[in-house]
């Protein structure tokens, strides 16, 4: 155990902003600030980070109101004051930079323009530009996509389609697709998907 | 005296000794200062922040707990800031609480309902955390429930302070929990019930567990007393509700070493109303204990006193009060004109020690020796002096055991002498002469040829270093003891019952047979005056018992006279440590018993002599110590031939079988059993 380093703030801060969103980047920390760092000896970090760790994931879920940010910034501005050591203070901060961000106003809205937060983007296949080779079909681990390969001299084929439900938005059939016709959309505008 | 210190706290000028932390300054001043985790007397940790003020000049809020008190500085409690850290603290604690104020015991005395109050919080703006974790109510003293728990850390703090080290947090953050080793239920650790932790909690997760439906503290009168059921003699504060005991806490002021009280004095009270109490007198009618009358039962035992006069024999405990000492021996001496009258301190200890032995505050020592005691809470022998020691050593303050056999508590001690304690204490007291702090010729010829060893005088060392050392002595030592402190520092008697030494200023010491001659002797009237430590009834023409239950000893008695418990007569002690104690008259006496002096005015009565109560002026000029220390020789008194906790057990046998302590007791017994 003592050859591993302790790990400090500063190092999950790094992890943390290796994500793009903002959101994303706040829950990582915090989760990995309470698993690994919090020694919650006083009650603002203590209670203060769970709590926050809850609005988050209400945020990410897509389930968010005003209230959800407005008291995750009420948590930091308290830890900031109140918290008796470093630790709690320099989450407080971090947490509030990455607030500042506009991008929570769009994920109250059910946007992530990262595309990171899962809950509000959905994939989606563009019909004009899939060839209908099959490569999708085949990386996708739990058999989300449904369609027939394409064969000559046959007509009336399936078209190729995500089942939403079985989809975990891994990112698999972006990587395979050939054409580039597997599109991330965000769920709740639901914006018309188009070649 | 300390010096003092002004200072500010919200526009108020406050005056606070030097070294005094805000929070107590600002509570002094009447401002009182939110707090969770601070318990007075100990260093604050700062864990619960509701105790955070500005303090002009600083850019950050300080927890006020663990700031000491600085000349000139402005203190502000209730800025907005701060308001607002306070209010958010309290919000995020009430999110996992169960919000079930209205059937919660606690209401009323609950500091979070109080702060929820303050700040107007009706229920929390977070998310509601649910833990659901099991009660711990398998014992009949303490109910732990962990969903109501702050997290405040205080039972864990004051358990470990006095030396039990029962409680531990478990885990960090919303999902800590307060657990035992193992997270067992209670009786399945080293828990000795003393209860503290109930004193300590600010919410509802520690209760005592038989309060359900018990009334609330509004509803309750609180006074404060003494338990009398040991040598320490504690200070308690005894809640009642319709005239029945309903709850017993620690009376000692708050951040003393003493506040504590054992398993006995809190939750021994179920005694005053066991089936075995005696509640009308029993005359003994053809081989049987039979119901009788005062005036029958008191006009048999004036007439058998009578005729016994001088061969009539008096034994008595000293937990009884002073009053009852002093009419006692008032009745033997003067009205059945007898001088066999002795109590049980005669078997481990002699007047003269309990009556020149001194007073001391064990909360300003920085050096305690104890001297053949070997008190402990788990044994139950002196529980209060061995946590107020541990607390002491955990203060800082150093400890010296000098004992011929191993003690427990020498695992906090930074001397351990073992061996004759009368040479160790001889070799103290040559080298403290060698070393110049004393030049008495009497006892530097006493230690000719005394020789010292490195850890005497290592011990010595500490001793003459320490500003105001105080030696605990066992009787038995007490002149040794006592030469010490007459070089320095102060020396304290410790007696096994509480009070013993009000029982030797009131003067009831025999001048006539001993306690173990009258036993012995077949006395032609024997009166035995509360729980004395005997089961089979002495070789005596005719036995009268007067104590508050039926004992094994009263069961054979020819006279049984109900007496009060101390909780239903008013009255003083001495406690070892010599301060005059005042208990008053918490409850009325059950049925028809009477308090020990009324008994005896009645019956002297009946035998035509007039006996007056003793005055308040009559006992003070006797409690007062009187007398200087002298150099004695280096010699043991007697010999202790009792085991202390089986003596302490049987003087409170009645008080154990007849409440929630024989459960205690018995479940003691099996875990020794299974270990075995």
């Amino acid at each position: 155990m003592s050859e591993q380093k302790e790990l400090k703030v500063e190092d999950i801060k790094t992890e943390a902003e290796e994500k793009r969103c903002p959101v994303q980047k706040s829950l990582y920390y915090v989760s990995k600030f309470l698993s690994d760092i919090m020694c919650g000896k006083c009650f603002p970090c203590a209670l203060g980070t769970y709590e926050a760790k809850k609005r988050l994931e209400n945020i990410i879920s897509g389930k968010s109101t005003e209230a959800d940010v407005f008291i995750i910034k009420r948590i930091a501005n308290d830890m900031l004051e109140a918290s008796r050591c470093k630790k709690g203070k320099d989450t407080a901060r971090f947490v509030l930079e990455w607030m500042k961000s506009d991008a929570l106003k769009d994920h109250l809205e059910g946007i992530c323009h990262d595309r990171e937060c899962l809950a509000l983007i959905e994939y989606r296949i563009v019909p004009d530009k899939c060839i209908m080779c099959g490569e999708c079909q085949v990386v996708c681990k739990p058999n989300a996509i449904v369609g027939e390969k394409m064969k000559p001299y046959f007509s009336g084929y399936l078209p190729f389609e995500i089942r939403q439900k079985r989809c975990t938005k891994c990112g698999d059939c972006i990587k395979v697709c050939p054409t580039g016709a597997i599109v991330v959309i965000d769920t709740k505008v639901k914006e018309e998907v188009k070649g | 005296m300390s010096k003092m210190v002004k200072l500010t706290i919200d526009g108020k000028d406050v005056q606070a000794p030097e070294g005094m932390n805000i929070l107590d300054a600002a509570e002094l001043a009447g401002i009182h200062i939110p707090n969770l985790c601070y318990l007075k007397g100990m260093k604050g940790i700062g864990a619960c922040r509701l105790c955070l003020v500005e303090i002009e000049g600083m850019k950050a809020p300080v927890i006020s707990c663990n700031t000491k008190v600085k000349d000139g500085i402005v203190v502000s409690t209730k800025t907005e800031k701060i308001l607002e850290i306070r209010k958010f603290v309290i919000d995020l604690i009430l999110s996992m609480h169960p919000l079930d104020c209205m059937t919660c015991t606690k209401a009323g005395v609950c500091n979070l309902q109080k702060y929820a109050y303050d700040f107007e919080l009706k229920e929390s703006s977070f998310t509601r955390k649910k833990m659901g974790y099991p009660t711990d109510e398998a014992n009949p003293f303490i109910k732990r429930d962990p969903d109501y728990c702050v997290l405040c850390g205080r039972c864990v703090r004051v358990c470990k302070e006095q030396g039990t080290s029962v409680l531990e947090f478990m885990g960090r953050g919303v999902g800590a929990k307060v657990v035992t080793v193992g997270d067992k239920p209670l009786q399945e650790s080293e828990c000795t019930f003393c209860g503290s932790c109930l004193d300590a909690c600010p919410v509802n997760a520690l209760l005592e567990a038989d309060r359900w439906l018990k009334g609330r503290e509004w509803e309750y009168e609180k006074v404060d007393s003494v338990c009398l059921l040991c040598g320490n003699g504690c200070n308690i504060s005894v809640s009642t509700k319709n005239g029945r005991v309903q709850k017993i806490r620690a009376g000692a002021p708050e951040g003393s070493a003493e506040r504590y009280i054992c398993a006995y004095g809190r939750f021994g009270f179920d005694c005053v109303e066991a089936e075995t109490r005696l509640t009308s007198p029993f005359k003994r009618v053809n081989g049987e204990l039979k119901e009788t009358t005062w005036e029958e039962a008191l006009s048999i035992v004036a007439d058998k006193l009578k005729t016994a006069g001088e061969d009539a024999g008096f034994i008595s405990t000293a937990g009884i009060e002073n009053e009852d000492a002093l009419t006692l021996k008032k009745f033997a001496k003067n009205v059945v004109k007898t001088k066999n009258f002795d109590t049980t301190v005669n078997l481990y200890a002699d007047s003269d020690s309990l009556k020149f032995s001194q007073t001391a505050d064990i909360n300003k020592s920085d050096l305690i020796v104890l001297a053949g005691l070997n008190p402990s809470q788990w044994k139950r022998v002196l529980p209060a002096l061995d946590a107020s020691v541990r607390r002491r050593v955990n203060g800082g303050a150093k400890l010296i055991v000098i004992n011929s056999s191993d003690t427990k508590i020498a695992e906090v001690a930074t001397v351990i002498l073992k061996g004759d304690e009368i040479s160790s204490l001889k070799g103290i007291a040559k080298f403290l002469i060698q070393k110049g702090l004393s030049s008495d010729k009497k006892l530097e010829a006493s230690l000719k040829d005394v020789g010292t060893s490195e850890e005497i005088e290592k011990a010595a060392s500490l001793f003459a270093e320490a500003n105001s050392p105080i030696v605990f002595s066992s009787p038995p030592i007490f002149d040794a003891s006592a030469n010490i402190s007459l070089i320095k520092g102060k020396v304290i008697c410790v007696p096994l019952e509480s009070n013993a030494r009000g029982v030797a200023l009131m003067g009831l010491t025999s001048e006539g047979r001993t306690y173990k001659d009258m036993i012995s002797d077949g006395m032609k009237v024997l009166y035995t005056v509360g729980e004395v430590p005997l089961n089979k009834k002495p070789d005596t023409d005719f036995l009268i018992v007067q104590n508050s239950h039926l004992t094994d000893l009263a069961k054979q008695a020819d006279i049984v006279l109900p007496s009060a418990t101390f909780l239903e007569s008013a009255g003083t002690m001495v406690d070892y440590m010599g301060r005059l104690k005042y208990l008053p008259k918490v409850i009325e006496p059950q049925g028809e018993s009477k308090s020990h002096r009324d008994i005896f005015i009645h019956l002297a009565k009946i035998m035509g002599a007039a006996l007056k109560r003793p005055t308040e002026a009559e006992v003070k000029k006797a409690a007062k110590v009187k007398t200087k220390l002298t150099v004695k020789p280096f010699d043991r008194k007697k010999v202790f031939d009792i085991s202390a906790d089986e003596f302490i057990e049987s003087v409170n046998a009645s008080v154990i079988n007849g409440s929630r302590l024989l459960w205690l007791k018995e479940s003691e017994k099996a875990m020794a059993n299974t270990l075995t």
